[in-house]
């Protein structure tokens, strides 16, 4: 049942403009890409060239100007808002740059918030968010709040919290933007880990080069539209001829 | 391409609002303090002008003067846009914060929800803070006003007094209770619905861009 969706994520013709006053700005115009189940892959490119519109037009937060967003094969500009409030919930964890938990929570309740949504039994949501953040290394960080942990495990904590409705994707836009180098390895070790484990599929938006290392294929974009898209193995050939 | 999706539940028990309405209280506790406190003001103003009148009243003298329902219309006009401004405040603070919940599954509703618990305890405690504090200053002028006197305060207070509304099924002292919580509960709820729709309506990828 699970394994039923060949693709989890895939992109028709996906086009977001911007009005500028009297000039339109193409965020994104024409992007057909396709994401396999369990794949780790990486959004790169410049500033500008639309890795967050690409990201949130994936994660269901926006609407596309033109073209199609299919998640599990679902079509999710059909959805009317609380479907879409239900995909976010369930289909899909979020991890920011910034990190984004709630500040007045703590970190064991940060990683319950999207089980309540989903309707979770509170035994069960303690038991699952005790678990998840066991597994990200954060087991004695409990009852600290954001401000009381450090960068790295702000994030961690948003892994967990990602993962806490055990979604199809997890879409992370600069999971390492505001880390220190060796911070942002141990996190993009820790998605990877993760996503062989549970064979949960991890797009990220970054410009972290540590990111190629980890990934089964990186989306170049550039100007809105998909530059060039590169397997590891070709990856690994450039490195060898340089 | 299939439309095969089982759409399930969503939801916010009221428990669950309500608890992070209270975290939200108390790890924002200068913010809603300051909120809190304009409540309090404005049914401090209410209480003691009543209880002062029905003292005097008690005492012989004019009691309550329909220019005193406009005095408190104005009074509490201030104070709900007050409460407004900064509710308005709380919701840009927490712009990102909203743009989270809404990742993580919240719908509009949850959001007004969040806002609107929180709008009720702030009048709520705004309410009996504001009470205590009116009736003590009521009591201080009783008593620093040889007209008026303690003993005339204490019997205008236990026994009731129709032109208070709700003062003749009840003594006039837990009349003006019921009315200053009342009053405060409503007020804070109808400031805050401006404030908590235009939150919870707040396009998530907007929110979440929004760096303060």
């Amino acid at each position: 049942m699970a394994l039923r969706y060949e693709y989890t994520v895939e992109t028709e013709d996906l086009a977001k403009y911007y009005k500028m006053g009297a000039y339109i700005v193409k965020a994104l115009d024409g992007v057909n890409v396709k994401i396999r189940r369990g794949e780790y892959v990486s959004i790169m490119g410049p500033s500008g060239a639309g890795k967050t519109t690409l990201f949130n037009m994936i994660g269901g937060l926006d609407r596309p100007t033109r073209g199609r967003v299919y998640i599990d094969e679902v079509d999710i500009s059909k959805l009317d808002a609380y479907e879409l409030a239900w995909l976010r919930a369930r289909k899909i964890g979020y991890v920011f740059q910034t990190f984004n938990l709630i500040p007045v929570l703590t970190a064991i309740e940060n990683v319950m918030l999207p089980m309540i949504f989903a309707g979770v039994r509170r035994e069960e949501r303690i038991r699952k968010a005790r678990e998840l953040l066991e597994r990200v290394g954060l087991g004695d960080r409990l009852y600290h709040r954001p401000t009381e942990l450090s960068g790295g495990q702000q994030q961690r904590v948003a892994i967990a919290r990602a993962l806490a409705n055990d979604p199809a994707i997890i879409l992370a836009d600069e999971p390492t933007g505001n880390l220190d180098l060796q911070t942002g390895l141990e996190i993009i070790n820790l998605l990877r880990q993760l996503n062989k484990e549970k064979m949960v599929t991890v797009v990220t938006a970054t410009h972290d080069l540590k990111m190629i290392d980890v990934s089964d294929r990186i989306i170049y974009l550039r100007d809105g539209r998909v530059e060039r898209i590169e397997t590891r193995a070709e990856i690994a050939v450039e490195a060898e001829e340089a | 391409m299939a439309q095969s999706v089982e759409i399930g539940e969503i939801r916010l028990p009221v428990a669950e609002a309500f608890r992070i309405s209270l975290e939200n209280i108390r790890r924002r506790f200068t913010r809603v303090a300051i909120t809190t406190a304009s409540v309090t003001l404005g049914i401090a103003f209410f209480v003691s002008l009543m209880m002062m009148a029905s003292f005097q009243a008690a005492a012989g003298g004019a009691g309550i003067q329909p220019y005193m329902y406009w005095l408190l219309f104005i009074s509490l006009l201030v104070c709900g846009v007050g409460i407004t401004n900064s509710m308005l405040i709380a919701v840009a603070e927490r712009y990102k914060e909203i743009g989270t919940y809404k990742c993580l599954g919240a719908l509009d509703r949850h959001i007004l929800e969040m806002f609107l618990m929180e709008a009720l305890l702030v009048g709520g405690i705004g309410g009996l803070t504001g009470y205590l504090v009116g009736l003590v200053a009521a009591l201080v002028y009783a008593i620093a006003n040889p007209g008026v006197g303690i003993a005339n305060a204490v019997r205008a207070m236990i026994s009731g007094n129709p032109s208070i509304p709700l003062g003749n099924l009840m003594p006039a002292s837990v009349a003006l209770f019921a009315l200053g919580v009342g009053i405060a509960v409503l007020l804070s709820l109808i400031a805050t619905l401006y404030p908590a729709y235009y939150a919870a309506k707040l396009n998530p990828a907007e929110a979440l861009r929004y760096e303060i």
